[in-house]
């Protein structure tokens, strides 16, 4: 009860701090939406088309969005607003403006695989209306209805995609700012445990008939918490926003608490060893940033170098990230995360126990 | 009956014995002074009192129940109000107190009885920062207060502080005292020592080198009342008037008239002004000095009680 009394009161001193809360809350998803955004979130691109859309308007592929003249087209492709800009006037020939980009070499192929099926569907009615004296509007009905056996392909993939179909960078970017933003704050919020020393709150409630233990014990599960309801914010909120997909729930809760043990743990430790809050803030950054870039939250771990990755794999935050991957882009489960959950356990058993004994000899010394 | 027993607390911090062989008793309704200049070790005495830190040797029992066997048992009987504002300053008023009230296993309804007896009830919902000094001084002792402790131990609780709010924690001690509470008390503020304390104990360089009341300190040191005395007239002739009165121990030269050194200057002066003037020497003025537990620690430790 004790335990849970002191925990609680470091959560809700987190929450009650306005700029804590914006750290907390608001930055972690705004970077999943700018970096999903930026990496390719799963969003329909978009062609502006003046005059008649024609079949694009059916294709889900695309999304159409109509403009006056071919200035103003020209001028919302050239800023970006949308991807390519379709031309079809009755005088001349369709054309076509792309932006430079993936997107716009993409929509480049859809609409003009769309126009040429256009075009063969009319010259075919054409054809069929002048053999059969059929008016036009019939005939093309007539081509419509006509079912034509499809090619078989056979498709072979070869290798082991990076991403599988679908992976969007939203669900990249989220895993990572789950990652970063657990530990990070978990980091930096411990200049509370500091005040609570330095205010003398800590030596207070050691007067009172609770033993050191228990005081140690309510700290710790006041970091921890304050670090899983961060993981819940990133988690839950990602998936309610941008539909991020965390993979096999059970694995996905599995590596969020053992993280949060992990970053509780190096919290409890920093605000132990740390005299004043200038100091735990700044270490908190750098720490918090720097295990990051090392755990592959910033650039994902297939891009490393050999040496690179065994570094990434002495931080929890490699085994997270890794554990997060196996269960949104191979497929994975609880079992499969097992040896992740494993290690981070490690780590926060380490962490745990120094940050204890570190608190209670600076308490009660 | 005695409250609070502690006998040979020693502790050392590395090189540096901060208290050594400190030994007091307090009784049931008796408040208790520790003076003593910077670091002289009183902090360090009553935090193994509370049982906050450990004693290298020494033993305290609290109502009879001793520290080192029973913490526990023995923390639940003290009530601690630290020097340092020990509180969540994000918290409003009464959230700390539930959160203490916790801690040393009190009700909601104590919560708001000790709110009401330190006059903070109407801003108990504000956070605790907004709060003045007074107010966070009065919260700080409320917290002390939760679990209606059989001692009270106040830390310098006045340090800082607003004349209205030193007055209501002073009042608040007095009356706890007069419930039966034992009360120590350390104070940078003689005036309050000497207002609010029974018995002080003088402790320097860890060491208690006295103890007693106010009038048994004097009496021990030999400090007696002094009366100073602005003449003008036939000082050699007035000298030799004063020396023969009953209660006047002696009479010395001071700046343009004399001082008499008396056993009770307020019994003695009636005499010392007849004396004089029947006798055409002219009085200009008239000090009287009592010696005080300022003068005692001075004279005890060679040190003022705010250096």
């Amino acid at each position: 009860m004790k335990v849970l009394s002191i925990g609680w009161v470091n959560v809700r001193r987190v929450v009650r701090d306005r700029t804590g809360l914006f750290f907390l809350v608001a930055l972690p998803l705004m970077l999943v939406f700018i970096l999903g955004a930026a990496f390719g979130g799963a969003t329909t691109p978009v062609v502006g088309v003046v005059g008649d859309a024609g079949a694009l308007s059916a294709d889900d592929a695309v999304r159409v969005r109509n403009f006056p003249d071919e200035p103003a087209l020209r001028s919302a492709v050239e800023h970006g607003e949308v991807s390519a800009g379709l031309v079809r006037t009755d005088d001349n020939a369709p054309r076509l403006l792309v932006r430079a980009d993936r997107t716009g070499q993409q929509l480049r192929m859809l609409v003009t695989t769309s126009l040429t099926r256009e075009a063969n569907r009319i010259a075919a009615g054409e054809f069929v209306a002048a053999q059969t004296g059929l008016d036009r509007d019939t005939a093309l009905s007539l081509v419509d209805s006509a079912g034509v056996e499809p090619v078989e392909v056979r498709v072979s993939t070869t290798g082991e995609a990076l991403f599988p179909a679908g992976y969007s960078g939203f669900d990249l970017g989220a895993a990572n700012q789950l990652i970063v933003f657990t530990f990070l704050n978990s980091l930096t919020t411990a200049a509370f445990l500091v005040e609570t020393r330095s205010l003398g709150v800590t030596r207070r409630m050691l007067a009172t008939p609770t033993r050191a233990r228990t005081v140690v014990a309510g700290e710790a599960l006041g970091r921890v918490s304050i670090a899983l309801l961060q993981g819940l914010i990133v988690l839950v909120g990602s998936a309610l926003l941008f539909g991020v997909r965390w993979g096999d729930p059970l694995g996905a809760a599995s590596l969020l608490c053992a993280f949060a043990l992990v970053s509780g743990g190096a919290g409890l430790l920093l605000g132990s060893i740390c005299r004043t809050q200038q100091q735990t803030t700044g270490a908190g950054i750098l720490l918090g940033l720097s295990l990051a870039a090392f755990g592959g939250c910033m650039v994902p771990l297939e891009f490393f170098s050999p040496l690179l990755r065994k570094v990434a794999f002495a931080t929890p935050h490699g085994w997270a990230n890794d554990g997060f991957a196996a269960l949104t882009r191979r497929g994975g489960d609880l079992l499969t995360v097992a040896p992740h959950l494993a290690v981070l356990l490690g780590f926060a058993a380490v962490l745990f126990s120094l940050g204890a004994w570190t608190l209670r000899r600076a308490v009660t010394r | 009956m005695t409250v609070l027993s502690c006998s040979g607390l020693k502790r050392r911090f590395d090189d540096v014995l901060a208290v050594d062989d400190v030994s007091f008793t307090i009784a049931e309704g008796e408040t208790y002074g520790l003076l003593g200049p910077n670091g002289a070790g009183k902090t360090t005495t009553i935090s193994m009192i509370t049982g906050v830190l450990e004693r290298d040797a020494g033993e305290v029992f609290v109502d009879g129940v001793a520290m080192s066997t029973h913490t526990i048992a023995a923390k639940r009987l003290v009530g601690y109000v630290p020097q340092e504002l020990a509180l969540y300053p994000d918290l409003t008023g009464r959230e700390n107190l539930r959160f203490f009230a916790n801690l040393y296993g009190a009700g909601r309804r104590r919560v708001e009885f000790v709110l009401d007896v330190v006059g903070l009830t109407e801003r108990a919902d504000d956070l605790a920062r907004e709060y003045s000094g007074g107010m966070k001084r009065r919260l700080n002792v409320a917290i002390g207060l939760l679990h209606e402790p059989r001692l009270l131990v106040l830390d310098e609780p006045t340090a800082g502080v607003d004349p209205q709010s030193r007055n209501q924690i002073l009042e608040n001690v007095r009356a706890l005292a007069a419930q039966g509470m034992a009360i120590l008390y350390t104070t940078h503020y003689m005036e309050e020592a000497e207002r609010l304390c029974d018995r002080v104990g003088v402790i320097d360089s860890g060491r208690l080198i006295a103890e007693g009341t106010r009038r048994e300190l004097v009496e021990r040191l030999g400090e007696r009342d002094r009366i100073s005395l602005q003449l003008d007239g036939d000082l050699t002739h007035a000298a030799s008037l004063l020396g023969a009165i009953r209660d006047v121990r002696g009479v010395a030269p001071h700046g343009h008239g004399l001082e008499l050194v008396v056993d009770d200057a307020r019994e003695c002066l009636p005499a010392v002004l007849s004396a004089i003037s029947t006798n055409g020497v002219v009085v200009r003025s008239v000090e009287v000095t009592e010696p005080n537990l300022e003068t005692v620690f001075l004279h005890l430790t060679g040190k003022a009680l705010r250096e």
